[in-house]
């Protein structure tokens, strides 16, 4: 799957059956960011890979996963005691939660993150004409908040769809436990799950 | 009857060719619903065959993780919402369906919502005193009983204290439990088999009379001979990843029993190309959930001890034209409650560091029974995967909204230093005088995070044959040997926890499906 050409951006986000149309009736925005996302000079930008995201992939693209790695360290800044999202292998549990969801589901989960990623959709949508993986830390956190606040309906869902890949990937880890003082389940029990994962 | 061997569950793993299998019954889905219908057909003789798509889990099986669990007893491995994802919908998916992960609080119909289902859709049938007899039944094999006074943990205190001081009606509740130990992981598949789910009880004693269940195993169509289904189609799904295997199961029944759950059985029929019309997977109902955090100065550790174990009705009738609500708890394991909080980065942090003090109740609002109130839609996507929509009417927002001023209220009265809204800008309560805030805030899909458990209607019982799925007798609809025995028939949602109804409605429909075969 990630060997293929990726597509230009769209906000065919998860729950969004018909894509671009449904997309394209949202308004002029939309419109341009589609023409821009797909052969706009921004949207030539390359997300940059930084060691870390790499890993054994099984569907998210190196750069999907650096994008999404970003955006756990926004979701989870640096506090004493909470592990950071690169330590934890968090691109690895973020890709298997991806990878148990239906295809189609996985394709629009893509798409989202190249959208959220791509500078054309950063420059029409919030005036920031930058990666978000390039972004500041106060910048990033700015474009976060304009998806979660947007007037857009699609973009709010977006901002969901992100927020809860990477809580639930992250809190689910026992890593984080003691950052939030729990101390895990009383008894000991199973060995299905722990050989699947 | 005859002696019949025992029959047994199958896993995906074990269907090594292609099966083609005879019955008299074949039960789609092992959940409330089918598993009682499954229990009580064999018991009369009939040879039965269930489909389950999810997997077989005994207890104690799997670790009690939610990366574990969710992914294997929850429905889309956890991750089902509505198509805006303004709803997360919890709904379980593994032998003995929503009872498997059931948070195990038993309340039987409403007297009042039977006296609306038989003056609005023409339910002559289900009287208090018709439905008694199979309630008894349910509630003796499920061994439902009050929850004792020292088995309520500190999460459910606070709802219990709290109301209790602001005078509001609140009770301890009735569970189906047996030997419970008061761990708190109902939802994780309870780890020591002391929650008397289906997979406990009634897939037991169908499979104890000779029924023959298959995991793994999702049904993908109906085949039909004019008004006559002959054949029901499923794939088998290998345990380890859930993809198809490449086997296909048939089934050429007598009598097919729908029982998938009120989003997976619409989808089963609309996918087979049967939609009534339209009226198949319209009128959904979910008893939208909002929920307050309340930062307790003492040690709540709401992960631990029964999840459900207290309740409120207080405001569950406000009147014509008002959507009530009632009020329960929430157990707090850290995945869930990061997913439910609002806002990110160092807020969300802040409010996860107080985990351990953080208490979790909710406010269920009662769905279904405004004039003309069409509730959610399940329909199906050009890939085949199913889409639930629920837009929420303005009248379900001002119950979340009192609903989560109640909760706050209660929250204060039992010692909250604070209490925090699910909204993505989160709305802070210290006081009475903040409530008000709440008037203020977004009450908007996609600004505030809802939840669902409670999965209701798609496929309406109703005595009108232009409105209704099935037959007040759970007959589906313009076909001659199909039923319908699952929460989708459900006219509107419950006002309480549902799965004794669904239960209890399964004992009392088993009759009328006996009565639609011959045996042997």
């Amino acid at each position: 799957m990630s060997r293929r050409r990726p597509s230009p951006p769209s906000l065919a986000l998860p729950g969004e059956p018909y894509g671009r149309r449904s997309f394209l009736r949202r308004g002029l925005v939309g419109a341009a960011l589609l023409a821009l996302g797909g052969g706009g000079w921004l949207a030539t930008r390359k997300t940059r890979v930084g060691p870390s995201a790499a890993g054994p992939l099984k569907v998210l693209s190196p750069q999907e996963a650096a994008v999404l790695l970003a955006v756990a360290d926004r979701l989870v800044p640096e506090r004493q005691g909470f592990p950071r999202p690169r330590a934890l292998g968090l691109a690895t549990e973020m890709d298997a939660v991806v990878a148990m969801a239906h295809p189609a589901t996985q394709l629009e989960l893509k798409r989202l993150v190249r959208l959220f990623e791509s500078a054309a959709a950063g420059l029409l949508l919030d005036a920031q004409p930058r990666l978000f993986t390039e972004s500041t830390p106060a910048q990033q956190d700015q474009r976060l908040r304009a998806w979660q606040t947007s007037r857009i309906a699609l973009r709010r869902t977006g901002f969901h769809a992100l927020k809860r890949l990477v809580y639930a990937s992250y809190y689910a880890s026992p890593e984080t436990w003691s950052a939030v003082g729990y101390p895990g389940p009383p008894v000991e029990t199973g060995v299905a799950g722990r050989r699947a994962r | 009857m005859a002696e019949r061997d025992a029959g047994r569950i199958f896993t995906g793993r074990e269907v090594t060719s292609d099966l083609d299998l005879t019955a008299d019954v074949c039960v789609v889905g092992s959940g409330a619903g089918g598993s009682v219908v499954a229990a009580r057909l064999a018991d009369r003789g009939a040879r039965v065959v269930i489909l389950e798509e999810g997997g077989f889990y005994p207890p104690g099986s799997l670790p009690l993780s939610e990366a574990a669990v969710y992914p294997r007893l929850y429905q889309e491995g956890g991750a089902r919402a509505t198509a805006d994802l303004a709803i997360t919908v919890l709904q379980g998916r593994t032998v003995g369906g929503g009872t498997t992960v059931n948070w195990t609080t038993s309340f039987r119909t409403p007297d009042r919502v039977l006296a609306h289902w038989r003056s609005v859709y023409g339910l002559d049938a289900l009287t208090p005193a018709a439905l008694a007899p199979h309630f008894d039944a349910i509630e003796k094999r499920l061994n439902v009983h009050e929850q004792p006074d020292d088995g309520v943990n500190p999460n459910n205190r606070v709802l219990h204290d709290g109301a209790g001081r602001l005078g509001w009606e609140v009770a301890r509740t009735r569970r189906n439990v047996d030997g419970c130990q008061n761990l708190g992981y109902c939802g994780f598949g309870c780890p020591i088999g002391a929650r008397l789910s289906a997979d406990q009880t009634f897939v037991k004693d169908a499979l104890a009379r000779g029924a023959r269940l298959h995991a793994n195993a999702r049904a993908v169509k109906l085949v039909r001979e004019k008004r006559r289904f002959t054949e029901v189609v499923a794939e088998a799904l290998d345990p380890a990843t859930d993809l198809p295997t490449g086997r296909t199961i048939r089934v050429r029944p007598k009598l097919v029993v729908l029982a998938g759950g009120a989003i997976n059985t619409p989808a089963l029929l609309l996918r087979s190309g049967i939609d009534l019309a339209g009226k198949v997977g319209t009128r959904t109902f979910l008893h939208p959930v909002a929920a307050m955090f309340g930062k307790h100065p003492a040690p709540i550790e709401g992960y631990y001890g029964a999840p459900q174990s207290v309740a409120s009705h207080q405001f569950a009738d406000r009147g014509a034209g008002k959507v009530g609500f009632f009020l329960e708890a929430a157990p707090v394991h850290p995945m869930l409650a990061a997913t439910a909080l609002g806002g990110f980065g160092a807020e969300h942090e802040e409010l996860m560091a107080a985990l351990p003090h953080a208490s979790a109740l909710i406010a269920l609002s009662i769905d279904g029974f405004l004039p003309k109130e069409e509730g959610g839609t399940v329909s199906l996507r050009s890939d085949g995967r199913v889409r639930l929509d629920y837009p929420v009417r303005p009248e379900i927002w001002e119950a979340l909204r009192e609903g989560c001023k109640a909760l706050a209220r209660v929250h204060l009265a039992a010692g909250a230093e604070a209490v925090y809204s699910l909204h993505d800008e989160p709305v802070e309560i210290r006081g009475e005088l903040d409530i008000p805030k709440l008037d203020r805030a977004a009450w908007e899909a996609g600004r505030v995070q809802l939840f669902t458990a409670h999965q209701m209607g798609g496929c309406r019982m109703s005595r009108d044959p232009e409105d209704a799925v099935t037959t007040p007798e759970l007959r589906l609809e313009a076909h001659e040997n199909a039923f319908v025995v699952d929460g989708s028939v459900l006219p509107t949602s419950v006002g309480v926890n549902p799965q004794i109804t669904i239960f209890a409605l399964a004992h009392w429909a088993s009759d009328h499906v006996a009565s639609a075969i011959r045996l042997g």
